[in-house]
């Protein structure tokens, strides 16, 4: 390992390509589709430069990319792929398949709003609906958290105790196509961190006459599924772990929950992706003013850290969520109804206010993060356990 | 460089059938399945090539009858993924084994990978993703068996007998509870509904006994008395429209005798008090039915009418009639009210009430829309005779032991037909007379045309079955059934096309439609597997005959991406297996389209597969062939029939085998047989002018 840290300017997609560069993955099979496009033109870029020695399957649709995916990794191969909105969208069918078959497939979401209207922007809707896909769920603020959690990704998602895909994802254009500066790893890292033989598994290959993928009727189906929840349980502990791991061969801090200005503070925002940047920014300013408020962001979404959410959120009067997600009559936002759920019944926990904002890529400014926050104070005062609200649309 | 077909000798599948099956015994696919044969021969054929194969199949029947968990028939290395994706699927698996052979992950070698896809899994959903990876020159022989699914149904005016009484087919739910036939103990049993299935526009037919009519698909499973010639092996067996003639014994319902008195659901009633009512004729509404109420709204049904803004009940009975007196009798009785007979010609019964009351029964609004409410139909017989003999009373006709019942509306003669069937009774088919503009009827003359119907029917006579059991058996073969009779079918016709449904049922599989008792969907499917569920939404071998063969040119949608296209047949081993070598020798995609008899979908015996696979080549229905660019090779039988076109069989060959084209063989679709015949001709003849022969 060298001492010497190089930081590169790169931005989101970039820094996912890179990173995946370093992986180098048996297969890649993706279809374009904006805001991941850039992932997917860097990293054919390395394969017909000879960088990598990739198989790239230019598929016609997601549907097919996923379909790839799910064969090539049931052959034994380490495999990634990339999408955004529509696509992941079109890849739905499919992601029940590869996750109930076990297959490790790296995804990375170029977090965009679904149409209608149609729109290209960021928004985290398109990855959150995917939860109870079985499929572990990462979400990074910046051009650096992309870069560390693709190979976070594949670490954990190829750990024998888990051996289920994993997805994680970075905002269109907010952070996929804005200019940051990244931290990168050697080769070297990455290899000692992601060992370079593939999982030793049951392999759909010659000489193993095996079936994947038979008919499971009432009998068996159950027990299949279960083994699949005790995977996702298994996958809690092996993130906390590999990304205790990663913080030590990088350098850069890295946990389930970032917490910041937590220890003495009354009130919180919880928050995940990029608005956690603008979060932390309001504490700063509103800690200026006096105000005991600290921010928590949230990176593991699924499996959802339920028993670590109450630890840093008991004693906390109220939490203002800001989730950039569209949900419609619903009792909360997405995030939102999660942490209720994690909290429900506890005793000395916050009350939850949530705020759909920033849909189609709409920016939610400071002055309207430390309104909500008064808001929040304000309902949690009169004893409102639990608000939602849309913020920062045109009344 | 063209494609050299392998020679394949008997010899050579003596040897090869001591190499082991890869597509094991104990799959689960029907008796007579074309694609278990394929699937064998393909297997075997990649096997002898002596290098690795393996295999990836799409959702469908040979994927789901082959790996039931935990078993598996696939000696093989063997993969699903989902329906429409198995060719992307393959393109994944071959590229991964590419990626980890240049990395050292894995000892390098040529493997021959073969997709199986149905044609579902093919023609439609999984086009896409089978031209995507053939354009990405993805190194796999795709197999598509390509068979039909089949369906059968009602017409949507069929009335089915359900616990609450009789239904339109539209109004059954899923769940309810519907009459049918047990087959051991030959008994009136409740099932219940587990599925509905609206199958699309068909080709609906009449079939006729002496007192019984329905309409249903041709390929609609009947009931029907299988005459042997020793007595004692009599039995009854299913058999299609398509397998009926006229004279051939059906089975009908005779008896509905598990009837129970209706108790009415409640009604808002106007008391004096309510609002602007200041005075009322108190009466007492029936909570339930009785045989006085019943012939009382037999009356009605015949000669009432109901005008709620008034309260007024009325009857056109006409003074001194002896159907005036027994209502007026039935009214005091019933509802302890004095009708006005003040008027000569009608008698009214005044009460709110009362008009509410018979509002909320159903009998349907004006002379033409008149019907006998679902809810008569289950109760007891003698309220049932009770409601024959009102109705009776007012536009019925005795003579002698036959009554005539007439009618404006349509509706009522048919729901009346199928009451009177459940009670025992004769019943002829519906007549249909005009009387022209000006026709003087009762006192006055008509200002327009009027249709009107009748229908005839009388008491069934008791059979000596004790005393002649032979006899009566002869002409009725369940004579000592309570329940049930059978009668003789006197035509079958075909009506229009039309939209259709159809039902499951749990346990018996069948149910009673306008008094017969017809088979439910699902018939030919082993005990209801997944399958059976996929092909009654699947578009393809409908009963209409313009789409019958003509799909979607996937060979030639194929063969236009530049790869080696071949077709084949199981009934031709040699000629497949070299084919399917020819394929994974070749560097690069291949296609291959097998032609996969389906004796459920097609309708034959299952141990004549082989022989209706071989019509279809020998009619040139389904040509052997491949092509690959400019190259067009006819094969096997097909190549000799190109060279002696005087072998070739006509389309009836292969047609009439098939109970899903035998109506085709009736006078009235003649011109469809020969027109058929024509677009293979041509077809054909197209084939052979741009081919060689080998």
């Amino acid at each position: 390992m060298s001492g010497v840290r190089q930081v590169v300017g790169m931005t989101g997609d970039e820094a996912v390509a890179h990173a995946v560069k370093l992986v180098n993955p048996d297969v890649v099979a993706a279809y374009p589709i904006t805001p991941q496009t850039i992932i997917v033109e860097r990293y054919s870029d390395f394969v017909n430069n000879g960088e990598v020695d990739t198989s790239f399957i230019s598929v016609e649709s997601e549907h097919s990319a996923m379909s790839a995916c799910v064969g090539a990794s049931l052959t034994g191969a380490r495999v990634f792929t990339a999408t955004a909105s529509a696509g992941l969208a079109l890849m739905y069918e499919i992601l029940y398949v590869a996750s109930g078959m076990r297959c490790p497939i790296v995804l990375a979401v170029a977090n965009r709003a679904f149409s209608a209207p149609i729109n290209i922007h960021g928004e985290c809707t398109d990855q959150l609906v995917c939860r109870d896909a079985s499929w572990v769920s990462l979400f990074g603020e910046s051009a650096q958290e992309a870069y560390d959690e693709t190979i976070l990704s594949f670490k954990i998602a190829e750990h024998p105790d888990v051996m289920l895909p994993a997805m994680f994802g970075i905002e269109g254009f907010i952070v996929t196509h804005a200019l940051e500066r990244v931290e990168t790893l050697s080769k070297q890292q990455v290899e000692d961190f992601i060992p370079a033989s593939r999982i030793v598994r049951d392999r759909f290959c010659p000489d193993e006459n095996k079936t994947f993928g038979s008919l499971v009727l009432q009998d068996y189906y159950m027990e299949i599924k279960r083994q699949q929840e005790e995977a996702m349980q298994n996958a809690y502990k092996v993130t906390k772990d590999a990304m205790q791991e990663f913080s030590e061969m990088s350098g850069r801090k890295m946990e389930i929950l970032e917490k910041y200005k937590l220890e003495d503070a009354e009130y919180a925002f919880v928050s995940y992706g990029a608005t956690a940047g603008n979060a932390k920014a309001v504490v700063d300013r509103l800690r200026a003013k006096g105000e005991k408020v600290g921010a928590l962001k949230i990176r593991l979404f699924r499996p959802f850290p339920s028993l670590d959410i109450l630890q840093v959120l008991s004693g906390i009067k109220a939490a203002t969520i800001l989730d950039r997600s569209a949900t419609f009559g619903s009792p909360g936002t997405i995030v939102q109804t999660d942490i209720a759920s994690a909290l429900y019944g506890q005793e000395n926990v916050p009350s939850l206010h949530g705020y759909i904002n920033g849909l189609g890529g709409r920016v939610l400014t400071l002055p309207e993060i430390e309104e909500v926050y008064e808001k929040s104070k304000d309902y949690n005062a009169i004893g409102m356990t639990s608000t939602t609200d849309w913020v920062g649309y045109r009344k | 460089m063209s494609i050299v077909l392998p020679k394949v000798s008997v010899k050579d599948l003596q040897e090869w059938s001591k190499l082991g099956e890869v597509f094991t015994s104990g799959h689960r696919l029907c008796a007579g399945c074309g694609a278990g044969a394929m699937a064998r021969q393909v297997t075997l054929a990649a096997k002898a090539l002596g290098d690795p194969y393996m295999f990836v199949n799409a959702t469908g029947c040979l994927e789901v009858a082959s790996t039931v968990y935990p078993y598996t028939a696939w000696d093989a290395p063997w993969l699903h993924n989902a329906f429409e994706n198995a060719a992307a699927t393959a393109s994944g698996a071959i590229e991964a084994m590419k990626a980890m052979q240049r990395k050292g992950l894995m000892r390098e070698r040529n493997v021959n990978m073969i997709v199986f896809g149905g044609d579902g899994g093919t023609y439609d959903i999984g086009l896409q993703s089978l031209s995507g990876a053939i354009e990405r020159g993805h190194d796999f022989l795709y197999v598509c068996y390509n068979n039909g699914a089949y369906m059968n149904c009602l017409s949507l005016d069929t009335h089915i007998l359900t616990k609450n009484g009789l239904k339109r087919v539209l109004d059954v739910k899923l769940g309810e509870e519907v009459y049918a036939f047990n087959q051991e103990t030959r008994e009136l049993v409740l099932k219940e509904c587990s599925g509905i299935f609206n199958n699309g526009i068909k080709e609906i037919y009449e079939l006729k006994t002496l007192h019984h009519s329905i309409k249903t698909t041709m390929n609609h499973p009947y009931l029907t008395v299988q005459r042997s010639r020793n007595k004692e092996e009599n039995t009854l067996v299913w058999k299609t429209l398509d397998e009926l003639k006229p004279g051939d014994e059906i089975i009908v319902l005779k008896n509905l005798n598990i009837g129970q008195s209706f108790t009415f659901e409640e009604i808002e009633i106007s008391k004096k008090g309510d609002y602007k009512v200041h005075k009322i004729n108190e009466i007492k509404l029936p909570e339930k039915s009785s045989s006085d109420l019943m012939e009382f709204l037999g009356l009605f049904l015949g000669d009432g009418w109901i005008r709620t803004h008034k309260a007024e009940t009325g009857f056109s009975l006409p003074e001194n009639s002896d159907a005036r007196a027994k209502l007026v009798s039935l009214s005091k009785k019933l509802f302890n009210l004095e009708p006005s007979t003040i008027s000569k010609n009608d008698v009214y019964l005044y009460s709110v009430n009362i008009t509410r009351f018979i509002e909320s029964l159903d009998f349907g609004q004006g002379a033409k829309n008149k019907k006998v409410p679902s809810w008569i139909f289950t109760l007891p017989q003698e309220e049932k005779e009770a409601f024959v003999k009102g109705l009776m009373q007012s536009d019925g006709y005795i003579i002698g032991r036959s009554n005539r019942y007439v009618s404006a509306s349509f509706e009522l003669l048919k729901t009346l037909r199928l009451l009177l069937q459940t009670m025992n009774y004769r019943v002829g088919k519906i007549h249909q007379q005009t009387k022209k503009k000006g026709t003087f009827v009762v006192y006055r003359q008509l200002l327009e045309d009027s249709t009107f119907g009748y229908i005839c029917f009388s008491m069934k006579k008791g059979s000596n079955v004790d005393k002649y059991p032979a006899q009566t058996k002869q002409r009725d073969f369940l004579a000592d059934n309570n329940d049930f009779s059978s009668e003789k079918i006197v035509s079958i016709e075909f009506v229009k096309e039309e939209p259709t449904i159809d039902f499951r049922i749990e346990g018996e599989h069948n149910f009673i439609a306008d008094g017969i008792v017809v088979h439910n969907t699902g018939i030919q499917r082993s005990s209801g597997t997944p399958q059976g569920a996929a092909t009654t939404t699947s578009p393809p071998g409908s009963v209409i005959p313009g789409k019958i063969v003509w799909q979607k040119p996937l060979a030639e949608i194929m063969a236009s991406h530049d790869i080696p296209t071949f077709t084949a047949s199981p009934a031709y081993p040699r000629d497949l297996m070299a084919k399917v070598q020819a394929g994974l020798k070749h560097d690069g995609p291949a296609f291959m389209l097998v032609d996969s008899p389906c004796n459920l979908g097609q309708r034959y015996a299952p141990d004549i597969s082989m022989e209706i696979a071989k019509l279809a080549v020998k009619t040139c229905f389904f040509p052997l062939f491949y092509t690959y660019k400019e190259e067009w090779v006819l094969t096997g039988i097909s190549s000799r029939l190109a060279k002696n076109p005087d072998r070739k069989l006509p389309i009836e060959d292969f047609l009439k085998p098939q109970g899903r084209f035998r109506h085709l063989f009736k006078p009235e679709w003649k011109n469809k047989l020969i027109e058929i015949q024509d677009t293979i001709d041509e077809k054909w003849a197209r084939l052979v002018k741009k081919s060689t022969c080998i």
